[in-house]
């Protein structure tokens, strides 16, 4: 265990993680030159793409340190956004130490500061490490100064490296082998070991990821999860080096998979512990906590015909991402799909990305909607997250709605802007307080409902980019919900309506008739647009109708040409959704249910 | 061949003496060698489509300016027509010419020709249009050409005019509209200005130079076109053309509209047998080369399927004010395209932009207009 180090990177997005991951790998002979890519342990393209790391993932690499000793080093990465909170912590609880990567050129950055307080929360040994030493604008004294100043952390301590050159990349391994702790843990105890995260393998099945506290692992070995209660035998365990390496055994301190014939992700839990199935531990490890979706939306094929195939995309994609539930669900306007449940708003966004080009699916996502408690005049309880569910208001004793609790950190600067914006959002007991010098947390508690539109946008934009966000939910609260329905040329798009509180129902239905307006082409007949609730229109806007279309010449030649274009112009038509005689374009409904309502 | 009536025969020719800079057609300029060389190859091109299985009753000298040929090589290309091919002794011979072209003498040539339509690209009666539109001749000019015209013994002279000019305003169009219907032609052709990719116009339009009217500005000329000419007892019968009677609707084009064979010949022509489409090398060096070589120079072909024939059948015939047959498209393709449209052609009719006759969908002037989106509506199955 002595030769052991578990530690994670914490960065803000672009302060080089990726990079440097790349160049500790590199380092430690883990990759040849010809297997080598960028950002070696973000695997999706959407990771890459974006910059971001949405699964956990981990590599063990084995460094010979200048003491002469090897080492094995843990390199656990995190995903970096508020909705996969949950694995962070998980993958915080797996390492003893972290490296906290700072920007030479843009010194510490509030991200940083709100994961730091979660590393610190598990009582991880930071390693502070100043990376982008090559730019130019690179100002290493002054992220010395920062580190100290904002992090309480000893700049003087902290490593200067540039991961883009590999300069001081030798020495930062030192200070991770001679800096960091090795891990503790009872070899001899029974087996504990923490599940944070899994992957699905398509011929082996479930791999889990976890680490080794209590212990060992090995082959033949029946294992029991101890919160689902399932039992299992497994059947290959080893590390990861960037590819599967079978070992005999995973020992206490260790990080590794094990493979166990497991068939589905949603059979296990991340966060459970792992234990011998007749030597049990007395207690699984702390900490669980079952990942529950709180943002629902349903999901349609744009082509009828593709629902069978979007259905095998979602039992597919529900094999690596448990916390992906869904079920069957149909609108009068768009036919048969999916009611589906996330994390979070990124966590839909990214299902619906994979969906698309993974699976290649045209779909339509409607308005993204939390769970409410209704609570009906009869005394009876229900629960709805799906607008169409939502009872008859004159039946309605009252509802309430989800709350969170948000902490928002920012430099000082910033605080009547983001004070603002949670004033804006129906926040409640918002409070501000001094980290350190210039820096501030704000907390409040929301409606999560307020936080699904653009909340984050709306957040980077008023800081300059400078505001992080995270939060966890808090409890219900009693809110005045309504139901508000889109009208178009007369007919109710079920997909459109949505839950919505009374006091913005006018301002979201004054903007998805606008964005319909928009969006929709001119029909050759005038096409009014409404908001509703009830009876009552509340928000309204016109096509106009289409007055001239008709090209001037067609003689001989044009014809083929003419027609070309309008079989091109069917087609286009057979894509759109029809509601009575109006075509909606599927651009509409993503244009209706994406863009910020200017609130 | 399962198409009705008899054939038309285009004969394009590609020469302008400038070629305007709105215009997308196949034409250049050249110099009299040049066109001499392509009229031998027109004639040579007859020779090589001497087997084709139609008869023509209408024969159509299109460009290009066909008028920038000399006489004799007109000549030459019409008598190697009525050798080659299977002309009617009556058949209509129409001929595009420019007002600068036009004087007692060269009307006296075309007469001799044969030609019985005449059809003048006079574009505008406005200098300052004429000048925007690249044109040679002045307003004036354009008059004289008609009046000379009308007085040359023609069954039918045609002016062609352009609208929706960029800056022109509805009362300077108004005013135009007035002068063509007061000089008296018995047939009048009015465009809306395209933006045409490729064209002088279109790279402006692009940088802003030119601005296109509005669609509901576009509207309103278009409604204004066939209420003033209708007034002046020119009738619609297609979106841009307007004849005063039957008798001088342009008995070509409405072969096109009819889906009636047409056999195209010369560079970037296009021929129809009722099924079948293909069309010429677009390039004069392409096409010749070709035609000289003694090969046919057609450049592709489609073959219609029933669906596509039946779409194109419904996107012609509502261009025009008899109408969709959709007896005849039942004939042709063997769909009922009435009956799977029904509840589409009530809503078409209850919002005025259509009426049923019988088996005949005729869209009104409202329906005219926006034609193109009202083709895109009906079920083919």
């Amino acid at each position: 265990m002595d030769h052991v180090r578990n530690f994670c990177i914490i960065a803000h997005i672009d302060h080089g993680k990726s990079t440097l991951a790349d160049r500790l790998i590199q380092a430690c002979g883990g990759v040849d030159e010809r297997d080598f890519r960028d950002q070696l342990l973000d695997s999706m393209d959407l990771e890459r793409e974006r910059g971001i790391t949405i699964k956990s993932n981990t590599v063990t690499l084995s460094y010979t340190a200048d003491d002469g000793k090897t080492y094995q080093l843990n390199l656990i990465d995190t995903p970096g956004h508020v909705d996969f909170s949950h694995e962070v912590r998980r993958s915080l609880m797996s390492c003893e130490g972290a490296l906290i990567l700072v920007d030479a050129s843009q010194g510490v950055e509030a991200q940083t500061v709100a994961n730091l307080y979660l590393a610190l929360e598990y009582e991880l040994e930071l390693l502070p490490v100043i990376n982008k030493i090559d730019l130019p604008a690179a100002d290493v004294e002054r992220a010395r100064e920062e580190i100290d100043s904002d992090l309480g952390l000893d700049g003087l301590e902290a490593l200067a490296v540039s991961a883009k050159q590999g300069t001081g990349i030798h020495e930062l391994l030192e200070a991770i082998v001679h800096r960091l702790p090795p891990p503790k843990g009872d070899p001899a105890a029974e087996p504990r070991a923490l599940v944070f995260d899994a992957q699905y393998d398509a011929y082996r099945g479930v791999v889990v990821l976890c680490r080794i506290m209590d212990g060992s692992l090995k082959k033949g070995q029946r294992v029991r999860f101890m919160h689902t209660g399932k039992n299992y035998e497994i059947e290959e365990c080893g590390i990861l080096k960037l590819k599967r390496e079978e070992v005999k055994e995973l020992r206490a301190g260790s990080v590794g998979y094990f493979i166990a014939g497991i068939k589905t992700v949603r059979d296990i839990a991340i966060g459970d512990t792992v234990t011998d199935a007749s030597n049990k531990a007395p207690e699984p490890l702390p900490g669980y906590q079952e990942a529950k979706p709180v943002v629902f939306s349903s999901i349609y094929p744009m082509a009828t015909d593709e629902y069978e195939d979007l259905a095998k995309a979602l039992e597919r994609l529900h094999l690596n991402d448990a916390a992906l539930v869904y079920e069957k669900d149909s609108s009068a306007a768009l036919g048969h799909g999916f009611r589906c449940g996330f994390l979070g708003l990124l966590h839909l966004e990214i299902v619906q990305q994979r969906l698309q080009r993974e699976f290649d699916l045209s779909l339509l996502l409607s308005a993204p909607s939390v769970r409410y408690h209704v609570y009906m005049k009869s005394g009876e309880k229900q629960v709805v997250e799906n607008p169409a569910y939502f009872p008859d208001p004159a039946e309605i004793d009252r509802v309430e709605e989800p709350f969170i609790s948000a902490s928002i950190m920012i430099p000082e600067r910033y605080v009547g802007a983001v004070m603002e914006l949670c004033r804006e959002r129906r926040g409640q007991k918002t409070d501000l307080r001094y980290l350190s010098q210039g820096r501030v947390e704000i907390t409040s508690e929301l409606p999560l409902a307020e936080v699904l539109f653009d909340f984050y946008d709306k957040l980077k934009s008023s800081t300059q980019g400078y505001g992080s966000f995270d939060y966890e939910m808090l409890d219900y609260r009693e809110a005045d919900v309504v139901k508000v329905d889109i009208l178009v040329n007369g007919e109710k798009v079920d997909a459109l309506s949505q839950l919505v509180h009374r006091e913005k129902s006018r301002m979201r239905a004054l903007h998805y008739c606008e964005q319909l307006a928009e969006t929709i082409p001119k029909h050759q007949f005038k096409i009014p647009i409404q908001g509703a609730i009830g009876g009552s229109v509340i928000a309204r806007t016109t096509i106009n109708a289409l007055r001239k279309d008709v090209t001037a010449k067609c003689y001989g030649g044009d014809i083929t040409r003419k027609r070309k274009l309008l079989e091109k112009q069917k087609k286009g038509k057979e894509r759109m959704k029809q509601v009575g005689s109006v075509a909606i374009p599927q651009e509409a409904f993503v244009a209706v249910l994406k863009t910020d309502t200017g609130d | 061949m399962d198409a009705a009536g008899a054939a038309g025969l285009y004969l394009h020719c590609p020469f302008c003496s400038v070629v305007c800079p709105y215009c997308d057609f196949a034409v250049l300029t050249g110099r009299p060698d040049k066109r001499r060389r392509f009229a031998e190859a027109l004639v040579r091109e007859i020779e090589l489509r001497a087997d084709a299985p139609f008869s023509f009753d209408t024969v159509y000298f299109g460009g290009g300016t066909p008028t920038a040929q000399a006489p004799e090589e007109l000549a030459s290309i019409l008598e190697a027509a009525r050798r080659h091919l299977s002309v009617a002794p009556e058949a209509l011979v129409s001929l595009e010419a420019n007002p600068e072209d036009v004087s007692a003498e060269s009307l006296a040539v075309w007469r001799e020709l044969g030609a019985g339509t005449l059809s003048l690209g006079v574009q505008s009666f406005d200098d300052d249009a004429l000048r925007l539109l690249g044109r040679r001749h002045s307003a004036e000019q354009a008059r004289r050409a008609v009046e000379l015209a009308l007085g040359a013994g023609f069954e039918t002279v045609s002016v062609d005019l352009i609208f929706a000019l960029p800056g022109r305003d509805e009362a300077s169009w108004f005013r135009e509209l007035e002068a063509a219907a007061e000089l008296g032609s018995q047939h009048v052709s009015c465009y809306q200005l395209t933006f045409h990719e490729g064209t002088p116009f279109h790279a402006k339009r692009e940088r802003g130079e030119l601005v296109e009217p509005g669609e509901p500005e576009q509207a309103r000329l278009f409604r204004l076109t066939h209420e003033r000419l209708a007034a002046h007892g020119l009738e619609a019968y297609e979106v841009s053309n307007f004849a005063r009677g039957e008798q001088h609707r342009s008995r070509h084009n409405r072969k096109y509209w009819r889906h009636e064979p047409y056999l195209g010949l010369g560079p970037s022509a296009h021929s129809f047998d009722g099924r079948r489409r293909w069309w010429n090398e677009r390039e004069l060096k392409d096409w010749q080369a070709a035609v000289e070589g003694g090969e046919l120079p057609t450049a592709g072909e489609e073959s219609l399927a029933p669906e596509q024939l039946a779409l194109e059948a419904l996107m012609l015939g509502l261009r025009t004010t008899e109408g969709i047959d959709f007896g005849r498209i039942r004939e042709r393709t063997g769909r009922d395209l009435l009956g799977a449209n029904r509840e589409l052609i009530e809503r078409l009719e209850s919002e005025g932009l259509a009426r049923l006759v019988e088996a005949r969908l005729q869209p009104t002037l409202d329906g005219l207009a926006v034609a193109d989106s009202l083709a895109a509506l009906f079920r083919l199955d």
